[in-house]
């Protein structure tokens, strides 16, 4: 990832980077679900729309004269997926660690970024919670940043 | 009648130029004196953050409060109505409750108080519930996303921490709404 252009390119090349680690994953998270399942296919909906958010931002980076970086080939999964119920958790996780990218675009100055951001974090919440079942207080912020 | 106006006026000229002196003399002090009651009396309007903060915090108190309301309701349902989907719909609006406890608890702590001064005291909103069960949760819902999409345009302009904590808060309530609807599936 490359950090030319200061702090606006540098997010969004962060988020960049949590969105195609995520299209990766769904791919492992497609493969492991039961075939022509309605979970399946909301796998397939959610793959599509990290694809199109690569795109959304590819096109942001590009228009701030950054140039976008190219996905890696292969990821390193956060832990092994062999069952059905490591495939959601898998794609919960993939969905924290989309939020807390998405978080550093929130933490820009530029109003519309920031509102673009914060979609962003809403939609990847709400996918966790349909894949984990569960609600969480703080999306995408790291435990160590809430004060006590 | 002119002969005898001429000395009255000259007095009349040599007084209004010593109050003239003494007036322009005082008038500093009489300027800082105003500068300092208005220093004193007029405190500077909050900044925009700590309306938007102050907000938030009398928004989540008030869900606090609701889900409170909402609880006792669940709760006097007769005995005769407590299924095992009962029982998972109190454990999940309690989740719920205890998620926006937490956003209350951090959304004060960022709120710092000015030295010397106590605590604005929040007072706590009385909410009283009526109708089903299954209305009420739809209020909750509609609550729910209203207060998500307020808190995403309340952030232009708010330090980048601030704003970090609203998105990060505006997205779990925006999750609140789907699970509360399959929670609430059979009422």
């Amino acid at each position: 990832m490359t950090n030319a252009g200061g702090p606006v390119i540098a997010a969004l090349q962060g988020a960049l980077a949590a969105e195609q680690a995520a299209s990766y994953g769904y791919g492992i998270v497609g493969a492991h679900l039961r075939q022509r399942s309605a979970m399946q296919a909301d796998a397939t909906d959610d793959w599509v729309a990290h694809l199109r958010a690569s795109d959304q931002l590819a096109k942001l980076i590009s228009a701030r004269g950054g140039t976008p970086t190219p996905a890696a080939v292969v990821y390193q999964l956060p832990f092994q997926v062999s069952t059905p119920a490591q495939a959601t958790a898998l794609a919960a996780t993939l969905e924290d660690r989309v939020a807390q990218a998405y978080l550093g675009v929130v933490a820009l100055t530029e109003t519309g970024l920031r509102g673009f951001g914060a979609e962003q974090v809403r939609a990847a919440a709400l996918r966790a919670e349909a894949w984990r079942g569960s609600t969480q207080p703080f999306p995408g912020l790291p435990p160590t940043s809430l004060r006590r | 009648m002119s002969t005898g106006a001429a000395p009255a006026d000259a007095a009349h000229g040599a007084v209004s130029r010593r109050a003239l002196l003494a007036a322009s003399a005082a008038l500093p002090l009489l300027l800082t004196a105003c500068k300092g009651v208005q220093a004193l009396g007029t405190p500077p309007p909050p900044a925009p953050d700590i309306v938007a903060l102050r907000s938030a915090i009398y928004a989540e108190h008030t869900m606090v409060a609701r889900y409170a309301a909402v609880l006792v309701l669940l709760r006097s349902q007769p005995p005769a109505g407590s299924t095992p989907q009962d029982l998972a719909l109190v454990t999940a609006v309690s989740a719920v409750q205890a998620e926006h406890t937490a956003h209350l608890a951090q959304l004060k702590s960022r709120l710092v108080q000015p030295a010397g001064s106590a605590p604005s005291p929040t007072p706590a909103p009385t909410v009283h519930v009526t109708g089903t069960v299954a209305a009420q949760l739809t209020a909750l819902e509609q609550a729910e996303q209203a207060a998500s999409d307020r808190l995403i345009g309340q952030l232009a302009g708010l330090p980048a921490s601030l704003a970090q904590l609203f998105a990060s808060i505006a997205a779990s309530e925006a999750t609140h709404v789907p699970f509360l609807q399959a929670a609430g599936q059979g009422q």
